[in-house]
């Protein structure tokens, strides 16, 4: 579990997003393969992890789930900070989530780690019908600012897998010698003193 | 003010958010300012706050409560901090510690820096560094209220955010000569004091006591200190009332007696506890497991007891090992809750005795006994005592939780309470009737009631629904879930809606079932269990405070263990605790569990003492597993569905007796679900909901 080597990595990913967006569906649906209509609101925060095996190395996703509502929002930097992954999801359906998950963007670039990798989930891609935003729209904002976009259901499950691999995918890979301090953490020790600071 | 861009600390959210709060001092301070004079009548509060405390030591029992307050004189602010006196808790503490530690006028030329430490859970407390280095011991504000602090001070002294560290806050730290010259025109001080003595005292003994907790704070500024001893020294009429020196000499006392505490605790604490760490008790395992029910989670590996220790070895348990810490708590346990069975601490070892056994569930003949002819409940003491130790049956609740949640008075009759609920019944629909009334048009212009109705919305429809009772398309007590939560956000508009409270509510409508009865023990409920849901976190911060006091008196061994792995702010007990245990039993579990909570018998807070009976029973798994926060969390969040309430419940009552008085102490005054001890605005709001 917390081998070194560039074969095996750990990396903390954290779900932001606005209430109802379909953040724990999401990763209920990575992790278990499950999917609840009525999924229960998030309190406080969950944890899950998932292995995920791209190219010629495993990927193990520390995954932190979290409240939606505004108002836990001063609990949210103990999630992301020293997070080397973050999926920021909205609910397609929801131009207000859309908007939250813009303010969400913008918090990680200012606090985050600016290695951060970061995915925009256009998420309940299957309720087409409702939809009010449009992919154009959110690939035009995920491209300026550096994030990758994918629509996602976590009822049917599409795209969902391919969001975290695609997080895998560009995590960077991290030498051990040339980047000791990257975000991607080889070892639990590391991660530890990262949280250190927030959770004290 | 002059202030440069640099320092503008209009970028912090937190300060943006106070200026608010701080405008009303500004006016009334300005005109008392153009009237300023010398004459001590002149002098104003421009701030107050209550419950702001000191830790002397690691003792919750030794805490020292108090007021803080600001006080304006001239152009001068000066601040005070001075402790309650006769606080029952802190009977052990004579007048001359709290004398020690009280804090008479400190002018704020005096001043360097404030550091602010706001943890996002945990107390707020600051620390505020003198000119000489030394610093005062951090202030916890149970209350809240940092950054109100930090607003007036600014409206009245020169403060600039450090560069190196935006939670220092440098106290007329003048960067160039312009505004030093603008400041001096504006703040005229007197020149230099020149009294020796504050460098006297060496700085490095000022932490001794406190060091663990305060870090980096206390040497903050030392440094520079000569710089600024010459200049900024307030001059005044007699030496031998000046402030400082009054400070000083406290504080030479104030570390003598400090450094003499930490000694002692040491040596304390390698008596009673540490000897005898890591030495095995042979029938240790016997604590943990085989006391498991038969149900026990499949996804939690307990089954291979004897493994685990085997690998690293765990510190035992100190109940277990001195069944008690102070002999006497049996007895005290006998006369604090009269005719209480009571608990041999001294078998918590051999756990042949621990906790009076559960009773069944009181039904309808008993019930009946503690009636009058009238419907009055006789002995009320008597009756939480027997739900305390068996619940009520589940066609009683209705009747009985109306009394647990305060809807209704033990003491009135049938024909009372018929009349009472007819009138609320009333109110209730009065209540209703303001958001029912609001237009499709009026909507539109009402962002906030469209944000709440649309997180209401979306959370009634994933509550319980595998209950029957909530299951199914367009079901009716859904839709009464909705109505009430909106009502009772427009009925408590401050605090609003919250998710968690949708949990709440549930099983109080699947009991009460009637819409107007929810909606008024919903609202009863939620005097004592508001403030979990407030916007600073207070509510959760002071029981999460509390538990990790508990745990750190009732088991230090992995209260150390929490601690080494940066675990100590208990958050994996959030759910536990902002929800009362709700998702972490089934719904006839959660019920009993809370009727049982609800009783306040032996304490308004069992709730937290169940938090460390959970954590205790799987002490062993989490220290032998070696548990990091994420891990706890994780299986923290597992235990979901695996917790045998009754065992937990018989534990949590063993732990409150055993922890007496001095857990008492360790729980904060009007900790939830304790009645809010201020007056005023119970939520303190800024005008932010929901939006980033």
């Amino acid at each position: 579990m917390a081998t070194s080597g560039n074969k095996n990595i750990n990396a903390k990913l954290v779900l932001l997003g606005d209430v109802g967006a379909g953040k724990s569906s999401l990763v209920l649906r990575f992790v278990k393969g499950q999917f609840v209509e009525f999924q229960e609101s998030t309190i406080g925060a969950a944890f899950f992890s998932q292995t995920l095996a791209v190219n010629d190395a495993t990927v193990k996703f520390e995954i932190w789930d979290t409240a939606g509502q505004e108002r836990y929002h001063s609990l949210a930097p103990m999630y992301y900070r020293g997070a080397a992954a973050a999926i920021i999801v909205f609910d397609i359906t929801n131009q207000t989530s859309f908007d939250r998950a813009k303010k969400w963007v913008q918090e990680l670039q200012a606090q985050g780690n600016p290695n951060m990798v970061m995915a925009l989930a256009g998420n309940k891609a299957d309720l087409l019908d409702a939809r009010k935003v449009t992919a154009e729209e959110a690939q035009a904002y995920a491209q300026e600012n550096g994030l990758f976009f994918l629509e996602t259901s976590a009822k049917t499950a599409t795209n969902v897998n391919d969001i975290f691999y695609e997080i895998a995918k560009r995590l960077p890979r991290a030498q051990p010698v040339e980047n000791p301090s990257g975000m991607v953490l080889m070892d639990r020790p590391a991660e530890r003193a990262a949280s250190a600071s927030c959770c004290s | 003010m002059q202030e440069t861009e640099l320092h503008d600390l209009s970028d912090d959210a937190d300060y943006a958010a106070s200026q608010q709060h701080g405008s009303a001092s500004i006016t009334r301070s300005d005109s008392s300012k153009r009237s300023s004079s010398s004459e001590p009548e002149g002098a104003e509060i421009v701030y107050l706050k209550d419950n702001v405390t000191i830790h002397p030591t690691q003792f919750a029992s030794e805490r020292i409560s108090g007021r803080l307050k600001l006080i304006k004189q001239g152009p001068s602010l000066f601040m005070t901090w001075i402790p309650y006196k006769g606080q029952n808790s802190n009977a052990k503490l004579s007048e001359r510690d709290r004398n020690l530690y009280t804090i008479r006028a400190v002018p704020f030329t005096d001043v360097r820096s404030i550091r602010r430490h706001t943890p996002t859970l945990g107390w707020q407390y600051i620390i505020v560094v003198l000119s000489s280095g030394l610093a005062f011991p951090p202030l916890y504000f149970y209350n809240g209220g940092v950054r109100e602090f930090l607003a007036t001070v600014k409206q009245h002294v020169f403060l600039v955010r450090s560069a190196e560290d935006a939670n220092v806050f440098l106290v007329n730290d003048f960067q160039d000569r312009l505004q030093r010259t603008l400041s001096s025109l504006e703040l005229p001080r007197a020149v230099s004091v020149a009294n020796g003595t504050p460098t006297s005292i060496s700085v490095s003994e000022s932490p001794n006591g406190n060091q663990e907790r305060t870090d980096e704070g206390f040497y903050d500024g030392s440094s520079s200190t000569s710089q600024y001893n010459g200049r900024q020294k307030q001059k005044l009429h007699d030496p031998a009332r000046d402030p400082l020196i009054h400070v000083l000499e406290k504080f030479s006392l104030v570390t003598k007696f400090a450094r003499e505490t930490t000694s002692q605790l040491f040596r304390e604490s390698h008596g009673d506890g540490f000897s005898a760490n890591g030495r095995r008790i042979h029938n240790q395992s016997s604590l943990d497991y085989p006391r498991k029910a038969s149900d026990e989670p499949q996804k939690v590996p307990d089954e291979i007891p004897q493994k685990v220790p085997d690998e690293i070895p765990v510190p035992s348990d100190p109940c277990e090992k001195t069944s008690c810490r102070n002999q006497n708590h049996g007895e005290e346990a006998a006369t604090n809750v009269g005719s209480f069975e009571l608990i041999d601490c001294k078998e918590f070892g051999k756990l042949t005795v621990w906790g009076k056994p559960r009773l069944p569930p009181l039904g309808l003949e008993e019930w009946a006994t503690f009636l009058d002819s009238e419907g009055r409940v006789m002995d009320s003491k008597a009756l939480r005592k027997r739900i305390f130790y068996g619940g009520v049956e589940h066609r009683l609740r209705k009747e009985i939780w109306a009394f647990l949640l305060g809807y209704h008075s033990y003491d009135s009759t049938y024909a009372e309470r018929e009349y009472r609920g007819s009138l609320k019944k009333s109110e209730y629909e009065t209540v209703k009737h303001q958001w029912q009334s609001i237009t499709p048009d009026q909507a539109k212009r009402f962002t906030k009631f469209r944000e709440r109705k649309g997180l209401i919305e979306k959370d009634v429809v994933r509550t319980d629904r595998s209950l029957s009772f909530y299951d199914g398309d367009d079901n009716s007590n859904v839709n009464l879930l909705r109505d009430i939560l909106l009502t009772y956000s427009f009925y408590n508009f401050d605090l609003g809606y919250c998710q968690g409270m949708s949990d709440l509510l549930s099983p109080i409508l699947f009991v009460m079932k009637d819409e107007s009865e929810s909606f008024w023990c919903f609202v009863a409920l939620m005097e004592r269990l508001g403030p979990n849901f407030n916007r600073d976190q207070n509510g959760m911060h002071s029981q999460l405070f509390a538990i990790s006091k508990l745990v750190e008196l009732l088991d230090s061994p992995l209260h150390n263990y929490f601690k080494q792995n940066d675990s100590l702010n208990y958050f994996f007990c959030f759910r536990w605790v902002l929800i009362q245990f709700k998702r972490e039993f089934e719904y006839e579990k959660t019920m009993r569990l809370w009727e049982v909570l609800w009783t306040h018998y032996l304490s308004e807070h069992l709730h937290l003492y169940v938090c460390v009976a959970i954590l205790k029973r799987y002490r062993n798994k989490i220290m032998g597993e070696q548990m990091d926060f994420d891990t706890l969390l994780k299986f923290i969040n597992e235990l979901s569905g695996h917790i045998d309430l009754d065992a937990i419940l018989k534990d949590a009552e063993a732990l409150c007796i055993c922890a007496g008085e001095n857990g008492a102490a360790s729980i904060p005054p009007g900790t939830p679900p304790s009645l809010p001890i201020e007056n005023g605005s119970l939520y303190p709001q800024q005008d932010d909901d929901d939006v980033l």
